[in-house]
Formats: C-alpha cells, structure tokens, sequence
C-alpha cells in the first residue's frame, strides 16, 4: 500500500469505527413515524394463549383508533431479554414494552422508560387499580410503569398426597414450624417430598424475609438483609432436606418457575410455591387433584405475601409516539371489551372494575385463580416494599446458583450466604 | 498444504517472468476489486465491531449509559475475584478436552466404516449426519432431558451394568457430560471432512501394505493415519476454536444458566450472561479478548506441534 | 475391498465378499440405530399424544395421532407454517448466494493474485474465525438499525455478500491453489484479463468447493437461531427456529407434542437437501485443497 492510500485507508476505518462507536457511547435515537398513521411496537413475552388474546385485543384497539397502526412482536422469555436489550442498547427500543420486576428495575434505573406522571389521570386511567399495585411500577415517586394485572404467591398442593399424610391446611394458615413439620410428615407418610425445595428462588427469600418485618431490598435499592437472614433461610430448608421435608437437589435444580421443570408437576414434590398467575398451567398439565393455600406466615400481618404485578408495561423514553403508547396501554389495561379478550393472561385484571368482570364471567382454572385471589385478599400486604432495584437480575441469577452449590454439598451454608451478600452489594453498586 | 495456509499464502513459482510481471501489474489493481466486498466486510462488521469491543473492555458499560473508563479493572476482577469466571475457565477446558477427541474419534471410525464404497453408503452418510442437520433447537434440549433425565434410556442403560446415575442432566458431576455428548454427537461436519480425506489416500499405499502382511490395525497405523493428518489437523484446528466457543448446546440445555451448580457454565454462556442479564457489556467485551487470546495462542500451539505429527504427501521437508 | 483385489477372485472370495458386505450393512444399520436413537425419539414422540409427550419416557407412542401435525399446519402465532418455510427457504438461499459470490472472488484473489498486503490480510482473514459471535453482535446491530435494515431479511444476507464468512473463504482459497496454474496461464497470454480469467476459467473449476460451501451455508443458515432473532420482528418475517421457540414458553405441556411435530417438519426439508446433494459434498471437500 503506498502511504496515501494507506491513509485513506486508516481514514475509512477511523471513520467506520467512530460511526460504531458513536452508536454503541449515545445509544439512543429512535425512528421517527411516518405520515397520517402511527406505528407502535408492542413487545411482549408469553405462551400462544397470551399471544393469541393479546393480538386480538390489538385489532380490536386499531379499529377504535383509526390513525394508529401497532405492530406486535412476541417470544420465549429468555429470547425476549436478549432480543429487547439488544434493541434498546441499538437505538432501536419499542414503544411499548412488557417488563417484570427485575426488568423494570434494570430499565428504570437505566432511564429506558419515559415518566408517564404526566398522563396519569388524563389519557391514561390509573384511578381503578389498587394503589397498592400501581405503587410497584414507581420510583422516585414517579410512575414508570403500570401492572398489567395482579398475582400473589400461593403453595399449590396435591390434596391426596397431603390426605394421605393426614396433613390439612390450618384455618388461618401455617406457621412456618408448623408447615416444616407438616412437610416432613408429607414426606415420611408417602414417600413423595412434602414441597419443593423453596431455597432455590429469590422470590420466596423475600416472602420469608417480608414475614420478619425485613425486605429483600430497602426502598432506595440497597441490600436489606444480612447474611445470617439468609443463613437462617437455607438452615431451614436444610434441615427440611435431610427429612424428606423438601426435594431433593436433582429436582431443585431444575426448578425455573416453569410447569415442565416443576418438581410437583414431576411428582418429586406433593406442593411447591409459585405465583398465582402460574395456577392455570399447573391445573391444566398435572395429573391428579390440585388444591391451592396461602404462603407460610407466623400470622396475618406477616404472611410474606403481596400483591404484585406478574408484568407490567412501560413505555421506552426514546419512542417518537408516546401518545399513541400510552393510548394503548390505557386501552389494554382499563378497557372492558379488552379486559373481556385478555382475560386472566396476565393475571387478574390490574383495574377492579375490569377484574370484577373477568372474574364474574370466569369459569374452570381462571375461577381457581379468581377464588383464590379472594380467599387470599386480606393476608396481602402493600406491594410498594417489594421493588426490585437495578442489579436485581444478577442478585437472583446468583441466588439460585450459589444455592445450588449449597445443595450438593460443594459449599457450606453460611459460605454460600456471605457469598451471596458479597455479590449482591457488588451487584446493587453498579 | 492446510498448514502453511493458516499461516501464509503459499508462494507462486511457476509463472515465467513476462507474463507474471504484466499479471502481477494488473494483478494489484484487479485484487482489490475481486477483494473489496471481503474488504467492505472485514472492516465494517468485523474490525469496527472489534475495536470498539476492545475499547469496551477497558470500561464500566452497561449497555444504556456511555462507558466510564476504568481500566484494566475488568480483567483484574475477572482473574482475581470472580469465581464464577474460574467455574467458566473450568467447565470449558473440560468440554474442549474431552469433546474435541471423542468427536474426532467418532468423526474418524464412522468415516472409515464409510469409506468401503459399498451400496446405500450415501444413505447411511445422510442418516449420520442428520443429528447435525437438527441444529441444538429448543427440542433438542427436550430430548436430551428424555434421555439422560430420570427414567431416561441412558440411566437405563448404565442399569443394566450396575451403575446407578439417577438423573445426570440434574446432576454437577455428569451435567457437562451430557452436553459433551450432544457435542459429540453432531459429528456430521468433520465426518464428512474425513471422507473426503479418505478417499484422497493412495489405493497402492494400502495394496503394497497388505503385500508387506501388515493388518489391519498396521494399515490404518502406518498408511491411514499418516495419509490423513493434514486433514486431521485441519478438523482437530476448526473443532478446537468452535468448542471454544460453544454456546448453543449448554444454553439449552441448562435453560440458559449453565446449571447445577456452575457444571455446564462455558464460557461464552458466562460472557452471555454477564453482558445481557446482568447488563456489564465491559466485562464481557474483556472475557471475550481473553478468549480471542487464548484460542489464537492454542491455534498457534496446534499448528506448532503439528509439524512433529503431520505428513505431507510429496513435500518432504519442510 | 481394494486389498482382495490382488488376489484372484474365485467363487469362494466372491461368496466371502458377499457375506462381508451383508455384515457390513448390519454393522452400520446397528451403529445408525444406536447413534440415531434420540432422532427416532423425537419422530416418534411428534405422534403422541398431548398427555404422553413428557410423561412416558418409551420409544413408541401408546396412541399414535397426527393432532400435533394437525395443530402445527393450521398455523402457529397467526400464520401458516408455509410462510415460515418459505421465509427460512429465502433467508438460506440468499445466504448460499452471497457467500459464494463473495468468498469464490476473495478466494480468488488470496489464492492467486499478487498484491500488497496479501500475507498479513490473509493472517487477518483467518484469525476472524476465532471471534466469539457476542461480542460484536451489539456494534453490529447499531451499524444495521443506522442503515434502517433491522426487520428486514438484509442482516442476515447481506454480511453473506461481503464475505464474512472466513471459514469458507479459506475452503476455496485452498481449492484455488490446488488447480493447475497453466489454465490462467494460458487465458492470461490469450489476453484474458484477471476478471475474465476468473469467469470463465477459475469458475467454472471451482464447482465442487461452490457445492460444498451452498451445502453447508444453507444448513447452517437454516439452523442459525439467534441472528434471526435479533434481527427479526415481524412475525410474519419469522423464520422456521423463531417460530418452533414460539413454544418454549407455552403453560401447559400440550404445547410440546406440536412442538417437536414442527422439528420434524424443519427437518424434513435440510434431510431432503442434504441426501440429494451429499454425493457432491464429499467429492467438493475432496477435490479442494483440505487433504495435505
């Protein structure tokens, strides 16, 4: 190459990798509409029948509002957080995006979604969802976010298991000594673990903690537990382990919240924690008689359990049609002929009104759900002390992971609680 | 030949000077042109991609705000603090060491099964490369669960002599084994690459073996082998760098989290992790310069020792 | 077997031979079998059942039914299953054509034209194909949203025609060097330029590493998941892998039995594909320059 050339050359090449670098430093700038009709992305994860509900009640909106064409786009969830990321950090963020706990937090922090303050109360409804609910989709005092429903942690049980053992579920709920003994009588009398190892997620640490007046997270995102809360946690579940109380390792492992890993769903535990929202794929993939109880709590003002929003929607800070976003999300969340086609897909209708209609027209696994929403109504506690801050994703990655050390042996319980304290401040620091 | 070539271009000899000269004139100006989507290619989509990944892996970036420079913190923390990184180093080496082989081993015997030209041969070829036509798609992950999962014919299997696994995908100490074996498995590509290298060797090697009384285990040693280490440094070269950065397999079949407990963590399924769940692109652009590092120092390393191993039909010394 | 060739073939040999040949098709039949088990597995499962799917671990079906089938060609997420093939069927043959115009003309000139450079480029070439495919993934999505291509088939064809695929730049650069250097010789001194010498000569010879490289980047291409996701959003522009994940996230366990009877149906094509061209694949390897 002579020098000129090759100066060209380096020219073009700073210039490419300027321009790539200039993309991935701003990361923003979002495509602007076109003409009369707006276009909005809405994302979405879920199975085909959230898909299908959801496509419906899309058509039905674009008929209403003539002017607005939504473009949908939907997968698996692993898929989706890889795919949305991807797109946010390109520039390239949909308008309206469906968020869960840990999401929400990363994208809040993040500045990916835009403060909808500004049309609560205008064109977006908010005055018919609990208070208690909406509080999860806000920081700083500001709403980022709106549920999309409602869901609450339940044990879901194999009732002839529990009958075999002579075990039922006490007027009032269990005690969590009482509920360890009951597991381990489960165990003893039929062979088949009394629950799922419950060590294994984030989620029910929290509920346990929460019925210790204690949190996962303190409001301004720090840690708030110590390693001996979790030491304490994983003693109890360690010493349910050895009895039969809970699953073993091999089917803990597995365990992602899904039906097809579910340790009770594969019969290797007769009861397992989950969200609510998940009841109907239990009832509709198990083989046998399902029945549904509240979470362990030593008593009704500390159950652990909450109200809380199975996902919520968001709408990016960067898209060129917040209007039409928020029109939508409004539409999906407070309109009743939307309500009707959602159902409970994602949840229990967020709006009360649109839930005592859903609820009322409900029949078979969405009536379980409805019925048990209700049963369980007065043991929930406020959801707004239940957020997950940015770095949360990486806490809960890392909490099942080091449990799963803890659970073959390869360490020791309180090493693996100060490890999981080490990496989860480390984690909230960024 | 395939060893100089990943080295450098093999020198030209034989064009006699006039016409090379006026070829190699106009040869410049026409190289670039027949190069230049390669070019446009090269520098768009991998050389920018690269240096700002390079650059990357000096900061703290999350992937929304801009990178804050901090040095070469990353890769103080991924050598001297994390342990997961360590798991990931770990896991790796286990499934390059233990896969690379088998596979080739396997690649090779089905080859020389084969290679005997006999009729349906292209049936049975089809027949074994279909596990590498299926790809690691979500259905994949279901069957191996069905197959070394609880009840699953391999536990079956190792029933019958005595051993009892239980569940091995559930399991630390056999987890990795059953994403080596899915590894293994789809063998089809250096198979057929090992065909194709078969049916280079000398039909008169293996007569005049025979004549000298050499069996068959003295043909395959002293004409087989022999004849086909190009090749078989060619497989072993391209199978080393691609289990290196094996993904698919263990992201599906651990659901994406490299579990239990850290057993099928390889490395890229950490550098995924640590750049799109936890949001530390920095991080992961450091793992993946380690990596690129690494891979092209074992690269380096293989074609070295290649030359103790390696035989070049008609090329004598080297 | 070449090595009985030297003896004088008798009766008795033949009937040996024969004997040998009806062992060597039940050895090979019983290591397919073996090896293809889980491929059996998964065809067979795609006929059970919903509730069998994942409760009943055996090879056959207790009630064989063709429901899955049923389910999956009466459309997945809105549209038919043809639209997915078709869409993967466009995506992959783009992909075949990119990368044998691109890699052929750069194989040609690292193969056999003289220029500046050529030694280290070269080096450069084969070192890419030891990036990690995340790393650049990000940089590389930003550089197709600017060029407003996202949603579009282009980011998963066009990095085809701009040779990115080193792999296979090397396959051909191998081949190249093994033709005889006298054919582009003789074009030249017929006043052949280099682009008319690579037309009309180099070519043509190269068909066998042409074939090779369309096998492989149509099955690779046809398989590749997570490009397609990135850069597709569109479920109508879904290809075959976007939409079978479609299922990963199903509630119930009735989802999986369409599931694995959509694998079977992805698979069917690339089955078709592989066995009408593997004679070819064998020979394109063979004939380029990977044996020493």
């Amino acid at each position: 190459m002579t020098s000129r050339t090759a100066r060209r050359g380096a020219r073009i090449l700073a210039g490419v990798v300027s321009v790539a670098l200039a993309g991935v430093l701003s990361g923003c700038g979002s495509s602007s509409g076109s003409g009369g009709t707006q276009t909005v992305r809405f994302v979405w994860w879920g199975n085909q029948d959230r898909a299908d509900a959801t496509t419906k009640a899309v058509a039905l909106f674009e008929k209403k509002n003539p002017g607005i064409r939504v473009q949908t786009e939907f997968s698996g969830y692993a898929a989706y957080v890889q795919k949305l990321t991807t797109q946010v950090a390109g520039g390239a963020a949909p308008d309206l995006i469906q968020l869960d706990r840990p999401t929400f937090g990363e994208y809040q922090h993040r500045h990916v979604l835009a403060d909808l303050s500004r049309y609560t109360g205008s064109t977006l409804r908010v005055d018919k969802i609990p208070a208690n609910l909406l509080a999860g989709g806000k920081a700083d005092g500001k709403q980022y976010a709106v549920p999309a429903g409602q869901t609450t942690q339940m044990l879901v049980y194999d009732q002839d298991l529990f009958d075999k053992a002579g075990v039922r579920v006490p007027e009032n709920g269990w005690t969590w000594e009482q509920f360890a003994k009951d597991m381990q009588k489960v165990g003893a009398a039929t062979g088949v673990a009394g629950t799922t190892d419950f060590g294994w997620a984030v989620d029910w640490f929290d509920s346990w903690l929460h019925g210790r007046g204690k949190q996962l997270y303190t409001a301004d995102g720090k840690l708030g537990f110590t390693a001996a809360d979790l030491e304490q946690f994983w003693n109890t579940t360690a010493a349910l382990r050895t009895k039969k109380g809970v699953s073993a390792p091999e089917a803990t492992t597995k365990m992602d919240g899904s039906t097809q890993n579910s340790a009770l769903v594969l019969k290797q535990a007769a009861s397992e924690m989950n969200y609510d929202s998940n009841l109907t794929s239990y009832l509709s993939s198990y083989k046998g008689t399902l029945k549904t109880a509240p979470l362990p709590g030593d008593d009704a003002a500390h159950s652990g359990m909450a109200a809380l929003p199975p996902v919520y929607f968001g709408v990016a800070q960067h898209s060129a049609h917040k209007d039409a976003a928020v029109k939508l999300l409004d539409f999906l969340v407070n309109d009743p002929e939307a309500g009707a086609v959602l159902g409970a897909t994602r949840g229990v209708p967020a709006n009360s009104e649109v839930r005592a209609q859903v609820c009322g027209a409900a029949t078979g696994d969405d009536k379980a759900v409805c019925d048990y929403e209700q049963r369980v109504q007065q043991r929930m506690g406020p959801a707004d002390t239940w957020q997950w801050p940015s770095g949360s994703s990486a806490v809960k990655t890392d909490f099942q992971q080091v449990y799963d050390d803890v659970i073959f042996g390869r360490t020791s319980v309180s090493a693996g609680a100060e490890r999981v304290v080490e990496n989860a401040q480390q984690a909230l620091e960024q | 030949m395939a060893n100089t070539a990943l080295t450098r271009p093999a020198r030209q000899v034989t064009a006699r000077p006039a016409a090379r000269s006026r070829s190699r004139r106009r040869g410049q100006g026409a190289a670039y042109v027949f190069l230049s989507p390669w070019i446009v290619g090269a520098t768009v989509l991998t050389v920018g991609p690269m240096l700002a990944s390079l650059y990357l892996s000096f900061t703290d970036y999350d992937l929304f705000d801009s990178p804050r420079w901090v040095g070469l913190d990353n890769y103080v923390r991924m050598f001297t603090e994390d342990d997961r990184y360590w798991h990931a180093v770990t896991a790796t080496l286990e499934y390059v060491v233990v896969s690379v082989p088998l596979k080739l081993g396997l690649a090779l015997a089905v080859a020389m099964l084969l290679n005997r030209g006999r009729r349906g041969t292209g049936l049975y070829r089809s027949a074994f490369y279909a596990p590498s036509l299926l790809g690691a798609s979500v259905s994949v992950a279901l069957v191996w669960r069905a197959m070394y999962g609880d009840g699953g014919v391999a536990g079956r299997v190792l029933g019958v002599f005595g051993i009892d696994v239980g569940s091995m995908v559930d399991q630390p100490r056999y987890a990795l084994l059953t994403v080596i074996a899915l590894a293994v498995w789809q063998f089809g590509a250096p198979m057929v690459i090992f065909l194709a290298g078969l049916k280079q060797v000398p039909k008169e090697l293996y007569e005049a073996a025979a004549l000298d009384g050499a069996g068959p285990v003295r043909r395959f040693v002293a004409v087989t082998l022999p004849m086909l280490s190009p090749v078989l440094l060619f497989n072993l070269v391209l199978e080393t760098i691609h289990a290196f950065q094996s993904f698919t397999s263990a992201f599906i079949i651990s659901s994406g989290r490299g579990g239990p407990s850290d057993s099928t963590l390889l490395y890229t399924l950490y550098l995924y992790q640590r750049g799109f769940t936890d949001f530390r692109m920095g991080y992961a652009s450091a793992m993946a310069w380690v990596l690129l590092v690494v891979v092209g120092l074992i690269t380096v390393l293989l074609f070295r020792g290649a030359n103790r191993w390696v035989f070049y039909l008609g090329e004598g010394r080297r | 077997m070449t090595v009985q060739a030297t003896v004088r073939p008798a009766a008795g040999v033949r009937r040996l031979r024969s004997v040998r040949s009806v062992l060597w098709h039940v050895a090979v039949t019983v290591v397919v079998l073996v090896l293809l088990y889980p491929v059996i597995w998964l065809v067979s499962t795609s006929f059970k059942p919903a509730d069998e799917v994942l409760s009943r671990l055996a090879l056959l079906p207790e009630h064989a039914t063709g429901d899955n089938y049923r389910q999956v060609f009466g459309g997945v997420a809105g549209y038919s299953i043809w639209q997915y093939l078709g869409n993967s069927l466009a995506v992959s043959a783009g992909a075949v054509a990119g990368n044998v115009l691109s890699c052929s003309l750069a194989a040609y000139a690292f193969g056999r034209l003289h220029f500046r450079g050529r030694g280290p480029l070269f080096g450069f070439m084969i070192s890419t194909i030891m990036l990690p495919q995340h790393v650049v993934l990000i940089p590389q999505y930003i550089i197709f949203h600017k060029l407003g291509l996202v949603n579009s088939f282009w980011p998963l064809i066009l990095p085809k025609f701009l040779a990115t695929d080193a792999f296979f730049v090397f396959l051909m650069v191998q081949f190249v060097r093994g033709l005889p250097r006298e054919l582009d010789e003789t074009a030249t001194v017929d006043g052949c330029g280099p682009f008319r010498t690579f037309w009309y000569v180099i070519l043509p010879l190269l068909r066998p590493a042409v074939i090779t490289t369309s096998i492989f980047t149509f099955i690779w291409t046809w398989n590749d998941f997570f490009t397609q996701l990135i850069y597709l959003n569109d479920p109508s522009k879904f290809t075959l892998p976007l939409a079978l994940q479609i299922f990963v996230d199903q509630s119930s366990q009735s989802a999986y039995g369409p599931m694995f009877a959509m694998s079977v149906l992805a698979l069917v094509p690339i089955g078709l594909f592989f066995l009408a061209f593997q004679r070819f694949l064998v020979e394109g390897v063979s004939t380029s320059g990977l044996k020493g």
